[in-house]
């Protein structure tokens, strides 16, 4: 079943200004309950101003969004309670920490939600744990945890509210490999528990291949292929043209199809290219 | 003859009691492109302040261009002489701009104006810039964005450049625009120290420098520290994709001349083995 729908859905930025922009340009799609969708483009392509219409904290120019088959904009005075089911993590967000101790920066949006004392604590103390973040840590400052926690404790404070649907953009900017692995694999955890939607907009396309079930891309506005992975990395030269790349170990197997080797595209782990190279080398007898 | 040399520096920031660096002995060579690798808080970044005197060894030594970075009365003079580059471009452009944002570090340096304009438009055409001399900075996109805060650091005329994470939020394109820049400024002789969690720009350097709780792991070629795929692994760091499948192949029974470090070399030697 889709949880969300888009139809028609276009932003203008600064109407009648000499600054007019489209920035998202009629899109058309539907996301289903409990996928996770990788979202890309080059900088500039309206990825940002996309999801920003998901939760309704960019009013479409036109078209609609629907989330479990409504509008969200059909009572623009509850368009608050949206945000709620639609969680999203901006780029950098540890730079949105902001109370004493980590706890009461997640506890900010249960409190808000209206939820009361023991509930807030359940439900802090759940996200902590979906987030990576020991028990220990949530009674110290924000501002004295290292980058990766930082990053957790603010996706801590989101998951909180308990979204039916999790935007991250580019939630790995910036962390080394193994913060990137960690995270990763917490969002993906905690999206197996759950069973939520996540969106996941990211200039990684390692990240992307290794975590989506569908990847969008977005190219100037428009809605360019919206696939698998193994199809959409597949078309490495049509991603390029658009600014795109495609993970180094599918590049590395589609220029070896390319050259007539019997190998498969769309490759997007070394796991899997090696196990395709030590299967022709053994049909050739090189080893 | 070295730029950079550090023996024995030891940091600890003021709160703290852990070191940062915990006696690091280094020399980088006039003209060299140096990658520091290394994770989150492993003190890549506190060796790059240490470099242009941001911060100063509380142990040890570090000489510039044979200025001892300790001498309070050549503090200016290094860091005219080693510029940085961070990782968000929107923090380092000041002016509205883009030429007069370039012109920023020359003119606190007291650069007569005639000179002045003469050095933001080399700085502007050797980063591919000059086009824009007259445009506001916000309406660039990322790597152009980085590419102008370089040039405002090449105006100041510096023998060395210290890039802290220069492409972590660009998209691909952005990626290698800044990177194509990294290899010109190099090509014109200037030291290049370049942190970065990206191994595909790493495999660039003429020497990668794996850094770790503060110390020195292991530094050599790219091929060289590349091919230490299981101590790298060991110490939760990457290497490129397409030195893992090599690696693999090797234990797998398959015998390469070299050990690949981007897509082509994979691929021709890949070609090889396949006959």
């Amino acid at each position: 079943m889709s949880i969300i729908e888009v139809k028609d859905l276009s932003f203008t930025y600064g109407i009648k200004t000499p600054f007019e922009k489209k920035a998202v340009d009629s899109l058309n799609l539907s996301i289903n309950e409990g996928e996770i969708i990788g979202l890309i483009g080059h900088t500039g392509s309206g990825k940002s101003t996309f999801v920003q219409m998901l939760n309704g904290l960019i009013k479409p120019t036109s078209g609609q969004v629907f989330l479990n088959g409504e509008d969200i904009w059909a009572k623009p005075k509850e368009i608050r309670k949206i945000r709620f089911k639609v969680g999203m993590v901006f780029q950098y967000p540890e730079y949105q920490l902001f109370d004493e101790t980590v706890y009461d920066d997640i506890a900010f949006g249960p409190k808000n939600m209206g939820l009361s004392g023991e509930d807030i604590d359940a439900t802090v103390k759940k996200a902590a744990m979906f987030s990576g973040l020991s028990e220990k840590l949530l009674k110290k400052s924000p501002f004295d945890l290292s980058g990766g926690e930082k990053r957790r404790a603010a996706i801590a404070g989101v998951i909180a509210m308990d979204p039916d649907v999790l935007v991250l953009d580019e939630p790995t900017a910036g962390l080394d490999p193994k913060g990137k692995a960690l995270l990763l694999s917490q969002i993906n955890s905690y999206h197996r528990e759950r069973n939520n939607t996540v969106i996941i907009v990211s200039h990684s396309m390692e990240d992307i291949a290794q975590i989506a079930d569908r990847v969008l891309v977005m190219n100037k506005g428009r809605l360019e292929m919206f696939d698998t992975p193994k199809k959409v990395f597949a078309q490495a030269d049509r991603l390029e043209s658009m600014g795109l790349r495609v993970p180094q170990i599918t590049k590395i197997m589609l220029t070896l199809k390319q050259k007539g080797y019997d190998v498969s595209d769309g490759v997007l782990t070394v796991e899997q290219a090696f196990c395709e190279i030590v299967s022709l080398l053994k049909k050739e007898g090189k080893i | 003859m070295s730029f950079i040399s550090a023996s024995g520096v030891k940091y600890a920031y003021e709160d703290s009691d852990k070191l940062a660096l915990k006696g690091i002995t280094l020399k980088v060579n006039k003209g060299e492109f140096v990658a520091l690798l290394g994770h989150n808080g492993c003190g890549k970044s506190t060796m790059a302040k240490t470099l242009n005197a941001l911060l100063t060894p509380s142990e040890g030594v570090i000489y510039v261009d044979g200025m001892d970075t300790s001498d309070e009365e050549v503090t200016y003079e290094i860091r005219r002489n080693v510029g940085l580059v961070l990782q968000n471009p929107d923090n380092q452009l000041v002016a509205s701009i883009i030429e007069e944002d370039v012109a920023f570090g020359p003119e606190n340096l007291g650069v007569e104006p005639a000179e002045i304009r003469r050095r933001v438009d080399n700085a502007l055409k050797a980063v591919d810039m000059y086009e824009y001399r007259t445009h506001a900075p916000h309406k660039l996109s990322g790597g152009q964005k980085q590419r102008v805060a370089i040039a405002g650091i090449l105006a100041m005329e510096p023998s060395c450049i210290v890039f802290d994470e220069p492409t972590a939020m660009l998209d691909p394109n952005g990626r290698e625009e800044v990177m194509r820049t990294i290899k010109t400024l190099k090509e014109k002789g200037i030291t290049i120290v370049l942190i970065t969690h990206y191994m595909e720009e790493a495999v660039l350097a003429d020497r990668v420098i794996v850094m770790d709780e503060g110390e020195i792991l292991i530094q050599g070629e790219p091929e060289k520290v590349f091919s230490q795929v299981n101590l790298l692994k060991k110490h939760a760091l990457d290497v490129p994709q397409a030195t893992e499948l090599a690696y693999k192949l090797i234990g797998a029974g398959l015998r390469f001349s070299k050990m690949p470090l981007n897509t082509d070399e994979c691929v021709s030697l890949l070609e090889e083995a396949l006959g």
